[in-house]
């Protein structure tokens, strides 16, 4: 046994030879620790909160009841991500998320389901021409997904640079595209900038089937169904389907922190030393590099590398200390836009909603559940928000995790998670928290029109804004993707046009959360690809 | 009748295509299926003694180029580029002028904000820099993405240099800039709201889109592009409105031998072996030629004149979904005297164009309101007063208020628009009260004109001011889509010059020229 003193001593010694600190223990700044690990370097994770996961994780918010407080559903974490970190063996456990259900106002209902055949029949109740145009909309989609899909591995190049490997890349994009056919061409170049509304007005008639659909091209946003650019999203749902792996959508076993903790345990296994409860108050550099971190006591920790997992506002206009950074970065961070436009309704129920429209313990409960009646339902939603209010009738995507994973709720008894849009950060009047309440007995509500014993049986319910996402996931602006997922901030724009390569202009710090490509959603890809970045610019292998 | 080729549309594409045609020695024939030449660029009595510019009022301006080739002014083509160009009034009274002159109206700026009026100048040489090379784009045959041909790819290298030079900083504001919500691009220059407005304005002008959607700053660009990318936006009014424009243009035509010929409407295109080989008027005669070039919108061309049957199945899809719903009026106002705007201390603030929408909020709201298909209740205008500086117009004394108004969705949710006109002359009457108080009383005559006219009188399919939205997926080599972006289409002897194909609408001349390029290019 090692004496206390010693050991301190040891950690202290230890401290000095640090060859990365990574700031942020949520998946992506796992993800990169456990590269770098991999690679030969000692790495240590500092996580502000008391638990690991950043939004994706699992806490007992309420006795009994264990919550994926954030992010609720696992959609495309990269299966490169999946082998080389072995997370199946570190407890990652992937369940199926099957179908979406919508409600309609008019007593009918929309169920799709995995089950192909039965959504083509569900689909033809409501118009024959669009269950034989569902199909061929599947084809295109994972035509384009085909297509799209290896942009997410890939750093962005710079096409302002003379570097020739990147301009090789986006030439060999050009080549890709070239050899599309002309309708290929056609629809990607549709998706890459049209709204989802007006992309499935080509090609689907029945409303409640658009608006549902369109409503992933809005999550996380502050756009609308009938906002340009929002139709990219729309390949999200056809990008897990070609991976044969898993459905495009799922649950993880133990809730979403599962997965972050199955990543934190491939880190440790490399050699990652992970801390939690513990805050970085600032940044430290020396000789125009960074040197480390200093914490809020005062005690610093030396490393030659710094990968920052939080979002670019905090990491360089809180953390960078003033004068590290050139005056132009600055600007192009002060001009990322969050503007976080969702919040989440968590609750623990003793017993489970029962549809108007379909009733009983069916199947249908166990996949998402969408308030999404109309096309106008969601841009109405929309409509309240951009003029700071939050919606009178939200956009709502529920799931039951324990129907299908229930160890999270004691027996008989259920957890229910409501992602809402829309809660704009920056309301007109008044402030989130006292307007929290009310928001949330507005989901409430809007739930209820649909199942009306919902009220009945809620025993607890939590509900964060994005004021409440920003104060404890320092998620600043309570964007859930640290930054709006819009065209002009994507790819070599992402986060800072010129800085979307995972570097910054100060030395040895670099950014590796979903401020940069490919964006947000527990994808890992941003974390991965920091990684292998740092280690293209420093070499594999501990320091000397 | 014979001809080389069929020019459809006597708009000002189709005119300047048809003067450039025969200039490039070829004999071309313009079909115009009205009275009077001009397209949407006319001049029309539309009350007695009163004459506007009844659909669009002030020009692109033409391309400079176009205006050369064709030595226009010899026809007679006088423009006046008023000063300010624009002028907004604020419904607190106060009202802001831009001018041609950055420093002018900088200086107009340190009224309402001494951060805007400093940032000015930064503004107006950005837009320049970026027009300078966008302006490249605009004359620019997209290239063929699959068969690429040196002949395109030798100025879209020149382009693309042209980019690069312009350095990183303004090449990735260029990118960025691109797809983002005019809103956005606005704000990220200026603080003032009524400012930000009139900026944002640009953006959404002729596009079904609120200042929050994106792509809007595409829009602006491309249409600052046009112009010389002056910070105040471009206005351009023609001496006798703008049918004296496309007088000129026709004239110059006619000049060069080209037959132009009025209240002939084309019927359907002649189609042998896979062809066009010529049209059909209505009436019955047909006019052989080898080729023909529709400066009418692309679904009047490809689905109405053209038997569909000569295209691809997936290829008549891609023409319907080209989106060309309207959501622009017009409102045209006999005034029995010159109005007095409370924000405007003299009237040589009225003579360019005058911008009403307060800050973005109004605008997008205006855009709310067309998007469940209803009018707006506070719409958008953009107003010209031509008899300011063109006195022949009105009688004497009199005026004539060309008013643009935004939003009128060509697809009402309830009603028609033959019912509904006037509800649109009473929101902007409504409107110009506020800061015009006693305009109604001056009123002595009006036209309503609502995309619902613009197709049936004016023949533009949705009644789009540019045959097609200006959305990010029609621009370029995608439009109107891909594969028909190069004037061309897949049946021989057709070819496209409207509006509706790159660099789009605007009273630019850009489309007929560019079509002409490549008409002449296949034909010789």
């Amino acid at each position: 046994m090692i004496a206390p003193a010693v050991s301190y001593r040891m950690a202290a010694r230890m401290a000095a030879c640090y060859d990365a600190i990574v700031i942020g223990g949520g998946h992506n700044g796992l993800v990169s620790a456990a590269y770098l690990a991999r690679a030969g370097k000692k790495v240590l994770v500092l996580e502000r909160r008391h638990v690991l996961g950043g939004a994706a994780v699992t806490e007992e918010v309420f006795p009994g009841f264990r919550v994926s407080v954030c992010s609720y559903v696992v959609s495309l974490l990269r299966p490169e991500i999946i082998r080389e970190l072995d997370l199946p063996r570190h407890g990652l456990e992937i369940l199926p998320l099957d179908g979406t259900f919508t409600p309609m106002p008019n007593g009918d209902h929309l169920w799709r389901m995995s089950d192909h055949a039965r959504t083509r029949r569900e689909i033809y109740r409501h118009s024959p021409v669009d269950a034989e145009a569902y199909d061929e909309y599947a084809r295109a989609m994972v035509e384009m997904a085909r297509f799209v899909k290896p942009i997410l591995s890939m750093v962005p190049p710079d096409p302002f640079s003379y570097d020739v490997k990147g301009l090789g890349r986006l030439a060999g994009l050009g080549q890709r595209f070239r050899k599309l056919t002309r309708g290929q061409q056609h629809s990607l170049l549709q998706l890459m900038t049209m709204s989802a509304a007006d992309l499935l007005d080509q090609w689907f008639e029945t409303d409640v089937l658009k608006a549902t659909m369109s409503a992933s091209g809005i999550i996380g946003t502050f756009l609308g169904v009938r906002s340009p650019g929002t139709a990219y999203v729309l390949l999200h749902h056809y990008m897990g389907e070609i991976d044969g792996a898993f459905r495009s959508w799922g649950f993880s076993r133990g809730g979403t922190g599962a997965i972050s903790l199955a990543i934190a345990g491939a880190a440790r296994e490399a050699g990652v030393e992970i801390r939690t409860e513990a805050s970085v108050a600032r940044i430290k550099t020396r000789g125009g590099r960074v040197a480390g971190v200093v914490l809020p006591d005062g005690d610093e920790i030396d490393a030659g590398l710094v990968l920052s997992s939080v979002d670019p506002r905090i990491t360089f206009q809180k953390l960078c200390e003033p004068g590290a950074l050139p005056a132009s970065f600055l600007e192009g961070v002060s001009r990322y836009k969050f503007r976080g436009s969702s919040g989440k309704v968590n609750l623990a129920l003793d017993g489970l909603p029962n549809f108007t429209c379909l009733p009983g313990q069916g199947a249908h409960l166990r996949g998402a559940m969408s308030i999404s009646p109309s096309v106008e339902y969601m841009e109405r939603a929309y409509d309240d928000a951009k003029y700071g209010d939050f919606s009178r009738r939200p956009y709502v995507d529920i799931v039951i995790p324990s129907l299908t994973d229930p160890s999270v709720a004691p027996p008989g008894k259920h957890v229910l998670s409501c992602f809402v849009q829309y809660a704009p950060y920056k309301l007109r009047e008044g402030t989130w928290d006292e307007k929290r309440e009310a928001f949330g007995d507005t989901v409430i509500d809007t739930l209820a029109e649909y199942a009306p014993n919902l009220k009945q049986i809620i025993l607890h319910r939590q509900v964060l804004t994005p004021l409440d996402m920003e104060r404890e996931w320092s998620l600043s602006e309570g964007n859930i993707f640290q930054g709006e997922l819009s065209l002009e901030q994507l790819f070599f724009l992402r986060p800072v046009p010129g800085w979307a390569r995972y570097r910054t202009p100060l030395a040895g710090l670099y950014m590796c959360g979903s401020a940069t490509h490919p964006g947000g959603g527990i994808m890992g890809a941003p974390g991965r690809l920091a990684a292998l970045e740092v280690l293209k610019d420093v070499g594999h292998g501990g320091a000397r | 009748m014979k001809a080389d080729v069929v020019v459809i549309g006597g708009g000002p594409n189709g005119l300047a295509a048809a003067a450039l045609l025969a200039k490039g020695g070829l004999k071309p024939v313009v079909l115009e299926r009205r009275e009077v030449v001009g397209g949407a660029a006319v001049t029309e009595e539309f009350h007695p003694g009163f004459r506007a510019s009844t659909v669009a009022h002030t020009a692109g301006p033409l391309r400079p180029s176009l205006v050369a080739a064709l030595d226009l002014q010899r026809h007679g083509l006088e423009w006046t580029l008023p000063e300010p160009r624009v002028f907004a009034p604020h419904p607190d009274g106060r009202g802001l002028s831009l001018f041609g002159d950055p420093a002018r109206s900088a200086s107009e700026l340190a009224r309402f904000s001494a951060p805007d009026a400093a940032r000015y100048p930064a503004f107006h040489a950005s837009l320049g820099r970026l027009s300078a090379v966008l302006g490249r784009l605009l004359e620019l045959t997209p290239p063929d993405v699959e068969r690429p041909d040196l002949r395109d790819l030798f100025p879209l290298a020149g382009f693309g240099w042209a980019l690069r030079r312009l350095g990183r900083e303004d090449g990735q504001d260029l990118l960025r800039w691109g797809p983002m919500a005019v809103a956005d691009y606005a704000q990220e220059w200026f603080e003032t709201p009524l400012l930000a407005a009139v900026i944002a304005a640009r953006g959404i002008q002729g596009m079904m889109a609120g200042p929050w959607s994106a792509g809007t700053t595409a829009n602006l660009l491309l249409q600052a592009a046009a112009g010389e990318g002056n910070g105040a936006g471009s206005t351009v009014l023609v001496k006798g409105g703008l049918g004296a424009l496309t007088s000129a243009l026709a004239s110059a035509a006619r000049g060069f031998g080209a037959v132009v010929r009025t209240r002939a409407s084309v019927e359907r295109l002649l189609q042998r072996d896979g062809a066009v080989t010529g049209v059909v008027l209505a009436g019955g005669e047909e006019i052989e030629a080898r080729a023909v070039a529709a400066a009418v919108d692309p679904q009047q061309a490809l689905l109405r004149l053209l038997d569909p049957v000569a295209l691809d199945p997936d290829d008549v899809q891609r023409v319907r979904n080209f989106r060309t719903a309207g959501m622009a009026s017009k409102l045209n106002l006999a005034l029995s005297g010159l109005p007095r705007l409370r924000a405007a201390s003299d009237e040589a603030s009225l003579r360019g164009r005058i911008h009403i929408g307060a800050d973005i909020d109004t605008l997008e709201r205006a855009f709310d309101d067309a998007k469940y298909g209803g009018i707006s209740k506070r719409p958008y205008l953009d107003i010209t007063i031509p008899t300011l500086s063109d006195p022949s117009l009105a009688p004497a004394g009199q005026h004539v208020m060309s008013v643009y108004v935004q939003y009128t969705p060509f697809k009402l949710k309830a009603g028609t628009w033959p019912e509904r006109a006037g509800e649109v002359a009473d929101a902007v009457l409504a409107l110009l009260e506020e800061y015009a108080p006693g305009v109604r009383s001056l009123v002595v005559g009006q036209q309503v004109l609502t995309p619902w006219h613009l197709e049936t009188t004016y023949g533009t399919s949705g009644g789009h001011p540019s045959h097609g939205e200006p959305s990010l997926d029609q621009l370029f080599l995608a439009r109107p889509f891909l594969g028909f972006g190069r004037y061309r289409t897949p049946v021989r002897g057709l070819y496209l010059c409207s509006a509706g194909t790159h660099p789009g609408g605007g009273v630019t001349g850009g489309p007929g020229m560019n079509a002409a390029r490549e008409i002449l290019h296949d034909l010789s």
